[in-house]
């Protein structure tokens, strides 16, 4: 018996899925995509780095814990050719990430992110067991020094829940779906299993 | 075609070949509209892979699951797919069962993208009753085949 219709009927039906999965991911791809302006974001490096990093962050992700001590060590190793831009995406599994993403905004409101991130960051494996994280993340603030009048009205105002939401859905919409995700010179990485050789290969590529 | 369905005294054999086929396009398709760094960090989780082999899996492996899904509902080389779809499920409870042996930190298994997860010993126990029904269904062809475009080209065929 002839497979040549079968063969035909085969071809015609992997065509029109192509054309459907092709089809959503254009549409999916020309949805507006608004991005946050450099004021929201939270940067450290160069601004003119040749290496520039967005990071889509969870303060609660182990993995971010670790991409964020590796890349400690790499831009203090090449400190003017990676600039660092972290972006909120807290995830819904973790249940103190939201709430660290809001101190942490508050820090950086009062010009203290960076050291609020870092002391979070290495202190994650404690905090992130406990219950309640607020006398953790309250004992950060007040080792690096915010004024707790001003952390107090920073907290309870909208503005930064919007803020981190904005986060979110801008990472949602540029396809984040699990933290820490990276856009390296606007190329998505997801992970330091898959940061660390794209890093090692645009760091060659400058010293050519 | 659909009309078969309807008339169907015992369809649950073409429909089981039905909602396995629709399992792998779905899991298939929501790995395929989004960007494959997400399913490439999911493999590299798992830490069987090296890293250039993790790379073409995470580009290959879902077209795989979407096109045997299609196949599979549609009732296209329906033997051959049902044999690819039970080596695919017997190759992801493999991926599991070292990942439940090595103890590795995954909770979510990522296997349909971002749409739901489960974990690791949820999703061996769906692997598995799903490759038993796939399994049992290797040996019901015929009934399987109901309803299928393999039988609808056969008997346009033989017309």
């Amino acid at each position: 018996m002839s497979q040549q219709p079968k063969i035909k009927v085969t071809l015609l039906i992997i065509a029109f899925s192509l054309a459907v999965v092709y089809g959503v991911k254009f549409f999916l791809g020309i949805m507006p995509q608004n991005t946050l302006s450099s004021g929201q974001t939270r940067a450290k490096g160069d601004k003119g780095a040749a290496i520039q990093i967005t990071e889509f962050i969870d303060l609660e992700c182990p993995a971010c814990a670790r991409g964020a001590e590796y890349l400690g060590r790499i831009m203090a190793e090449h400190p003017a050719e990676i600039r660092l831009e972290l972006k909120y995406f807290p995830l819904p599994s973790h249940r103190h990430g939201f709430l660290a993403a809001r101190y942490a905004e508050c820090a950086a409101r009062q010009g203290k992110f960076w050291p609020f991130h870092d002391a979070l960051i290495a202190r994650q494996p404690n905090w992130s067991r406990l219950t309640d994280a607020t006398p953790a993340f309250a004992l950060i603030a007040k080792e690096i020094l915010l004024d707790p009048g001003r952390l107090e009205v920073c907290l309870n105002d909208k503005s930064v829940d919007a803020l981190i939401q904005e986060s979110h859905l801008e990472g949602e919409r540029r396809g984040v779906k699990s933290t820490p995700t990276y856009y390296v010179n606007g190329k998505m990485v997801v992970g330091l299993q898959s940061l660390e050789p794209e890093l090692v290969r645009l760091l060659a590529e400058i010293k050519k | 075609m659909f009309d078969c369905l309807r008339k169907l005294k015992n369809s649950r054999y073409p429909l089981s070949r039905i909602m396995i086929g629709g399992l792998f396009v779905v899991s298939g398709f929501e790995k395929l509209v989004g960007p494959y760094q997400n399913f490439l960090y999911v493999i590299q989780n798992y830490s069987f892979l090296p890293f250039f082999l993790g790379e073409i899996a995470a580009r290959l492996l879902p077209w795989s699951e979407f096109f045997l899904g299609i196949f599979l509902v549609l009732g296209l080389w329906t033997k051959w797919t049902l044999r690819a779809v039970m080596a695919l499920l017997l190759m992801f409870m493999g991926v599991v069962i070292q990942a439940l042996i090595r103890q590795l930190p995954i909770t979510e298994c990522g296997c349909f993208g971002g749409l739901i997860s489960f974990p690791l010993p949820v999703i061996l126990a769906l692997d598995t009753t799903v490759f038993v029904f796939a399994w049992f269904l290797s040996f019901r062809m015929e009934e399987a085949e109901r309803c299928s475009l393999d039988r609808y080209l056969a008997r346009n065929e033989s017309a």
